[in-house]
């Protein structure tokens, strides 16, 4: 395998390659590392993920602003009978998300203690990076279908060998629900890859299949939904999120911070990627019903959230609400929407990655995540109680923090194209502040108890481990430019991908008066 | 009805009238026959004779090796004739395969004779 | 006797290099007989594995020196045509010969244990392979169906070799019955291919049939549907799959690897050589009909496997849904399916054995309760990964290679368009998952302070499946070689 990938000569370092094949092969020293002496593991393990994380950090810098291409390409080939390639590149889109996971990888590894098994937790987490980027990165569909496949044995371990009570239930839930939307995308790639090839050799090349455009439109569509089945298991859209709750639930904590971080997004970088670039038409065709499922995954992820007894099942709830955001956005198909989607999906990475964070450390702390149980933590453990602040603001979008930039630009640019959806999901917003700020209030607020009385405070290792968090938060809130103006190119790249197959045209943003130009594909509905 | 499908109702129309004919025997017997079943009716037939003991009856278990093995050197008898009928056709090339032929059986014989199959204990 | 004219016979010319390896392993399992009767005492179970071992390496390797024939000079076949020696056979012999070694592997330390005879079990082991390498390379029906029962004969009397469990003669009888009735199914059909097309030599069926065209086909279509209800029964296909959980149940462990490996690989060798190589010109005929059996035994193999208690029964069911993904490939008719068809049995050959292989070593054959496994994850990590590997291979995780399997065959139904038979596969390719992760889950999610079970390992045991999961993880991770390997076998049919 190393052969094979560095067989080829590159002009540059092949970094992506490398983002790939480090954490497999931190694994791969973890598990050789001698069961006598459990507390190398997770060292040794953060060690690695955090060279991964260097590495992604180096992508960033080499990344190239204006080029709304894919950059740092590496091509060799895996397959030659099946004309399959080992293909990695970064956009603009996938950019930041190889960033997120290069991040969050080590600092759970450092933040988050197994109790038992280190071993295979560490090994286990290591994978998880690894296919993670490589789904990010793929450009090749069968490597994509590999890696998005993939992911779902380590999460399952980590569900079912560290989670809580439910956890045979949840895993398996988990593993067979993502695995069914899979399926038939499956059958769907090896469909567009064969009935494109036209008598020529059959390449599974998303940019080239992408540029092809060779199905015809009915095939396309039902193409398109075996697609959009996979992506909205994984994003989840209601009412296919069933799962989300009961795993992230049941997961430890690293599990969740990983799953709500890194995971979902590949059900909305799948659409972006997948759907809006390979099936430009058939997106424009199923949008109306795919921003609509949007808007009530934000309605209906906020109602049950505010019902949530388990503080972290309310988190949970609250990934649908935000996830529903971010599919509203991709669907609107403006410079704005989008660029808020892709800066969202970050967004709820660190503050959902904060908060699930947090909620484990209560739970070290106290021994459970029952609201009704807590209360009044605000004057035991203070500097707790303020990063939990910041996390949740973030989470509810008040301006000045991460999360009021990407709701805005999702909801500006909607607007434009999709009003009453948009007016919708508005709402989401004022019901995010309800449900977080009251969960706040029963447990933060009010008289403590004597067990509240005794919970401990952050120590520094745990508030160096929410640092970066919060400082992303902040950070982005304030001066979320760096990231917009790589996003943008892409971003732009992919609509007059969109308008050169299909008969949509951007409103243009410049203009006061919003045309609904797409009427006619709207009307189909 | 395509052509493929035709030639398949064929069998399917075989196979209704087999049910259809079976059942409606039976359904008729059934009608016509009267039903006074007693105890004595009831019990398995044999010769008239009332049965004695159970219907997994032993035998004994040596006679079965027997039978194998001369099954086995009955099929060797059955080949050996016609072989030796073209005994001239087949000249050295057939006096060879019958060799091989009857040393694997042999040896078949043997094994068994050392495994003492062979006594009557 | 003076008026009997005397000519000089002239047999058929035979290429005593292509049945090569089967005469080595019929020459094995004599020696192994002879010498197990002239020794004094009994022969030990370490002579028998060795002379089985070295008879599947000296077999291997002429198989190896037909293969550069075979790329050299191109197919040919032997005996009057009735043998074929093509990438096929080899590809077959090959994979029949990985197979023989394995379960001689895995029955060194079961014999022992269970304190059978070896020198018999050997013997019809090496008879099942010779078999099973006739059936594979067989270019008539006559000779076909004498592979099969040499391969049949010697699988009932190995599963009843185990003659102190009652449940082992069960299943050695509902083998052998359904068996002989499969069997019957499959001489029906032979004799009325004979009748249909006037021989039983496949090249000539072939040649007849791309000649000739029927006013009225119903002989030579009952002839098909026969040959497929028989070769259904020997790979277990449903709705004739009934006999294959009670049967696979109650056998020794390392011959329900034999059955559910080779037994099946040598059904689907005969099934591809008789439809795919010489009813080619009617697959119009036979392709909806083996793709409805593909899809009942996808549905049933996986749903029913789900329902199971029992590991080794679970497995069997897998098994079923297995045939069924063969099946898939079988249907599409083409070159690619074949070889989807070859990759996909290769691959499932060295993990199902490597499954059985760690099934019978964990304890005795009465019974495999789901929870003889909990907890093996931390007792015997290497042991639990090893199958955890081989059961996400069957149920066609990415990285193994049992996806790079089903990958092909559905490639090779949607290049015949047939979605909704790739559909079907992949549906239920996730319900069969859900049984695999029980064995997994029952492995690993273990509660505190739980201890898991400390099976006694012969060594052989642990090389084949640390060999089948090796085998597993490189397939799926760079597979050219074998996919090429499959792509110069499918099966030619060329007189000789």
């Amino acid at each position: 395998m190393m052969q094979l990938l560095t067989a080829q000569s590159v002009a540059s370092f092949p970094v992506l390659n490398a983002l790939i094949i480090v954490p497999v092969v931190g694994a791969l020293v973890v598990v050789l590392l001698p069961n006598s002496r459990p507390e190398l593991m997770r060292p040794v393990g953060a060690i690695f993920a955090a060279i991964a994380g260097a590495f992604s950090l180096y992508v960033m810098a080499e990344f190239s602003v204006q080029d709304p291409g894919f950059q740092l390409q590496s091509i060799q080939s895996w397959i030659p009978s099946l004309g399959i390639n080992w293909h990695v590149g970064v956009d603009g889109i996938s950019l930041w998300l190889v960033v997120l996971t290069g991040l969050i990888t080590p600092i759970v590894l450092i933040a988050v203690d197994p109790h038992h098994d280190p071993k295979p937790y560490t090994a286990w987490l290591l994978l998880l990076q690894a296919g993670s980027f490589g789904a990010f990165l793929a450009l090749d569909l069968f490597l994509f279908f590999v890696m998005f496949e993939i992911v779902l044995v380590p999460m399952y371990m980590l569900i079912g060998g560290w989670g809580y009570d439910d956890r045979r239930y949840a895993a398996t839930k988990f593993f067979l629900y993502t695995m069914a939307g899979s399926a038939l995308m499956l059958v769907a790639i090896i469909s567009v890859a064969t009935l494109s090839s036209g008598g020529q050799d059959i390449t599974f090349n998303v940019i080239e299949l992408a540029q092809r455009q060779a199905l015809s439109t009915n095939t396309a569509r039902l193409c398109f939904l075996a697609f959009v089945l996979a992506f909205v298991i994984k994003v989840p859209v209601v009412p296919v999120h069933t799962w989300l709750p009961d795993a992230h639930t049941q997961a430890p904590t690293a599990g969740s911070v990983v799953l709500a971080a890194v995971m979902l997004k590949l059900g909305t970088y799948g659409l972006l990627r997948f759907g809006l670039y390979l099936f430009p038409e058939a997106s424009v065709w199923a949008a109306p019903t795919l921003a609509t499922l949007g808007v009530i995954g934000v309605i209906y992820g906020a109602i049950v959230a505010t019902m949530q007894k388990d503080l972290k099942r309310l988190v949970a709830y609250s990934s649908v609400a935000h996830m529903g955001f971010i599919v509203l956005g991709i669907f609107a198909f403006t410079t704005q929407s989008l660029e808020g989607g892709v800066l969202q999906m970050i967004n709820h990475g660190l503050s959902t990655g904060a908060l699930f964070l947090m909620v484990g450390m209560l739970y070290e702390r106290r021994k459970t995540r029952a609201i009704s149980e807590l209360s009044g933590i605000q004057s035991a453990a203070p500097i707790f109680a303020g990063f939990f602040t910041v996390a949740m603001l973030s989470s509810i979008g008040v301006p000045g923090l991460n999360g009021f930039v990407g709701e805005f630009l999702v909801l500006i640019g909607s607007y434009e194209t999709r009003r009453w959806w948009t007016v919708i999901a508005a709402t989401g917003v004022i019901l995010a502040a309800l449900y977080l700020l009251w969960a706040y209030q029963r447990v933060f607020h009010g008289e403590p108890t004597a067990d509240d009385e005794k919970t401990a405070d952050l120590s520094l290792k745990e508030g160096l481990v929410l640092t970066p968090f919060l400082v992303g938060i902040v950070f982005l809130g304030v001066y979320p430019k760096p990231l917009l103006e790589r996003i943008e190119p892409a971003v732009n790249n992919l609509i007059s991908h969109l308008e050169d197959h299909s008969d949509y045209v951007q409103p243009d943003p410049g203009a006061p008066v919003v045309v609904e130009r797409d009427h006619g594909s709207k009307d189909d509905h | 009805m395509s052509e493929l499908l035709r030639s398949y109702l064929t069998v399917g129309i075989f196979g209704v009238a087999a049910i259809a004919m079976a059942g409606a025997m039976l359904t008729i017997a059934r009608i016509l026959r009267p039903s006074r079943p007693t105890r004595q009716k009831l019990i398995a037939y044999e010769s008239g004779v009332d049965p004695v003991g159970g219907d997994w009856a032993q035998s004994q278990i040596r006679y079965y090796v027997f039978a194998v093995l001369f099954v086995l050197f009955d099929v060797e008898a059955v080949f050996i004739f016609p072989w030796a009928t073209r005994l001239e056709v087949y000249g050295v090339f057939g006096l060879v395969e019958m060799a091989i032929f009857i040393f694997i059986l042999l040896l078949g014989l043997f094994y068994a004779w050392r495994k003492g199959v062979l006594r009557w204990v | 006797m003076g008026s009997l004219q005397l000519v000089g016979f002239v047999g058929p010319s035979v290429n005593w290099w292509a049945l090569l390896p089967q005469i080595i392993l019929l020459g094995a399992a004599l020696a192994v007989l002879l010498v197990s009767a002239l020794a004094p005492q009994r022969a030990s179970t370490v002579f028998t594995t060795v002379t089985t071992l070295c008879a599947a390496l000296t077999s291997f390797v002429v198989a190896l020196g037909l293969w550069s024939d075979v790329k050299a000079d191109g197919p040919s076949s032997s005996i009057a045509s009735a043998f074929g020696v093509d990438g096929f056979s080899i590809f077959f012999t090959v994979l029949i010969l990985i197979g023989l070694a394995t379960t001689a592997l895995l029955s060194h330390g079961y014999l022992d244990r269970e304190e059978m005879d070896p020198p018999e079990f050997h013997a019809l082991l090496l008879c099942s392979a010779a078999g099973a390498i006739v059936m594979a390379s067989a270019n008539d029906l006559i000779v076909m169906f004498l592979g099969l029962e040499a391969l049949s004969i010697g699988i009932y009397v190995m599963i009843a070799m185990h003659h102190r469990r009652s449940e082992a003669r069960e299943s050695a009888i509902k083998y052998f019955v359904l068996g002989a009735f499969s069997s019957a199914f499959l001489l029906y059909g032979i004799a009325l291919t004979y009748g249909a097309t006037g021989s039983t030599n496949l090249v000539h069926i072939r040649s007849y049939l791309d000649a000739v065209v029927f006013q009225d086909q119903h002989l030579l279509m009952a002839a098909m549907a026969l040959l497929l209800v028989g070769l259904s029964f020997k790979v277990a296909a449903a709705p004739f799959h009934f006999w294959a959980p009670d049967v696979y149940q109650g056998a020794p462990s390392p011959v329900t690897g034999w059955m559910a490996s080779i037994a099946k690989a040598a059904g689907f060798a005969a099934l591809l050589r008789i439809f795919f190589a010489a009813f080619a010109s009617h697959d119009v005929d036979w392709a909806p009909i083996v793709g409805a059996l593909a899809v009942i035994t996808l549905v049933i193999g996986s749903v029913m496997a789900i329902l199971q208690t029992d590991i080794k029964r679970m497995l069997a069911f897998s098994s079923v849904s297995h045939a069924g993904y063969v099946l898939v490939a079988v249907h599409s008719a083409s070159a690619t399916g074949t070889s989807a068809a070859l990759f996909y049995l290769f691959t499932y050959t060295l993990m199902v054995l490597g499954s059985f292989a760690i099934v019978g070593a964990m304890g005795p054959d009465d019974e495999h309760p789901l929870s003889r496994y909990t907890g093996l994850g931390r007792s015997r990590p290497v042991i639990a990964i090893g199958f955890t590997v081989l059961l996400l291979a069957q149920a066609g995780i990415p990285t193994t290679s049992g996806f790079i399997a089903k990958f092909q065959v559905i490639a090779a139904a949607v290049e015949s368009e047939s979605y909704f038979i790739a559909g079907v596969s992949m549906v239920t390719a996730v319900i069969g998952a859900f049984m695999y992760l029980r064995i997994v889950m029952a492995m690993y999610v273990v509660d505190e302070g739980e201890e898991g079970p400390r099976p006694i390992w012969h060594w052989t045991t642990s090389v084949v499946v640390l060999a089948a999961v090796g085998f597993t993880i490189i397939v799926g991770l760079v597979p050219q070689f074998l996919i090429e390997f499959a792509r110069d076998a499918v099966p030619v049919l060329v007189r000789g």
